[in-house]
């Protein structure tokens, strides 16, 4: 009964292995539960773990990716912190994968452009698999906002518009500085007599 | 005199809603780049457009030229918004196109290949590149002049071939479909 998905790429290979779940009346050849998985990366050590690890692994390299669309890679890391990503200081982007066992020094990768999109094409491939009949809680793709995308319009034009603001907010201040203000209406009884104010007794 | 009020329509969604001018920029720059990979990319995309369903939206050439003219960077602009449908239509079929080129578009972006044919890979990807923006583009747009440009080109050339990698396939949709649609983009 126990089912194996393989998925290859160029530099990597995703194997998933599980059972169906009988208790809500799957069989045959789908998988309802994963029992293991292991990511085998050409060159480099071969990862293994548990259903969570891989879905840390996809709560972390998806969105990731999704930002590299958009040309705004920046940091990020699953809900329980058990997998990094940013892009890497040198080009590239490293992969921090914590073991959750004790004692375990944390696992850096670094990977090219060729070797990322390697792997986001392996989890694409099997969260995408008809044969997986298992909700995996994968934050769904999004547009960006303006501030998280303002990196991509060049600064000059970035700063057109507040700059103008400031300036009109200038000359708008100095001229009202400049501008002749009406002198105040004189106090009263300043000028005139009680005599001037009132009609002389006849 | 006062008309009666039109009923308030749902506000639209991120799939719903059209592509902003600058989604469409990219998504047919992309278009640009498959072509510029693949010497028969034209043909391919009308092909891939059959294969995909997409016969009645975009039937010929000049139809897809139509809805690729919405591309604000083009020699012949055409104003007004490209339908949801079409857009979808363009991004599937682009999306179609990378997981045909991903082997090329993997060779370009990997890091193991040695540096003289890495180099040469790029330079002859860049070259057509050129000859089509120069052909199909308004070079008087800052933003045409900024993709010829060397360094500053050089940058966003390997920003859509990564774009393009990362959508390639039935995943690549959404993601590539969320980025087209980012606020600024």
């Amino acid at each position: 009964m126990k089912q194996t998905l393989r998925f290859d790429q160029i530099s990597c290979r995703l194997q998933v292995e599980g059972l169906p779940d009988v208790s809500t009346g799957q069989s045959g050849d789908v998988l309802g539960i994963i029992t293991g998985w292991s990511l085998q990366w050409a060159g480099r050590p071969e990862l293994e773990g548990r259903k969570e690890h891989l879905l840390a692994l996809m709560q972390a390299v998806l969105p990731y990716a999704r930002l590299l669309v958009s040309g705004a890679g920046r940091p990020l890391t699953s809900p329980g912190q058990e997998v990094d990503i940013a892009p890497a200081a040198g080009g590239g982007h490293q992969l921090l994968l914590r073991s959750s066992q004790p004692g375990t020094e944390p696992l850096t990768v670094v990977l090219d452009d060729a070797e990322l999109s390697d792997l986001v094409r392996v989890l694409d491939q099997l969260r995408l698999d008809s044969r997986l009949l298992l909700t995996l809680d994968i934050p769904d793709d999004r547009p960006l906002r303006g501030r998280e995308v303002s990196h991509r319009i060049p600064r000059r034009q970035r700063l057109a518009a507040p700059a103008a603001a400031v300036l009109a907010l200038a000359v708008t201040t100095a001229a009202s500085l400049f501008w002749p203000t009406p002198k105040p209406p004189a106090p009263a009884g300043q000028g005139l007599t009680q005599t001037d104010k009132l009609n002389a007794p006849r | 005199m006062v008309s009666a009020a039109a009923p308030p329509q749902p506000p639209a969604t991120a799939t719903d809603a059209p592509l902003p001018r600058r989604g469409i920029e990219r998504l047919d720059l992309m278009l640009l780049c498959a072509e510029a990979l693949d010497l028969n990319g034209a043909e391919a995309t009308l092909i891939l457009s059959e294969q995909l369903g997409f016969q009645e939206l975009i039937p010929n050439r000049v139809e897809l030229w139509k809805r690729r003219c919405h591309n604000p960077l083009r020699r012949q602009v055409r104003r007004g918004i490209l339908a949801t449908a079409d857009s979808d239509a363009l991004i599937r079929i682009l999306c179609t196109q990378c997981e045909r080129l991903y082997p090329l578009l993997r060779a370009l972006l990997s890091a193991a290949e040695p540096e003289p044919i890495a180099r040469q890979r790029w330079e002859l990807f860049e070259e057509r590149l050129a000859g089509l923006v120069r052909e199909r583009m308004n070079p008087r747009r800052g933003g045409v002049q900024r993709l010829l440009d060397g360094a500053e080109g050089a940058q966003q050339r390997r920003q859509l071939i990564l774009a393009m990698a990362l959508a390639a396939g039935n995943g690549g949709f959404a993601r590539l479909k969320a980025s087209l649609m980012d606020a600024g983009a």
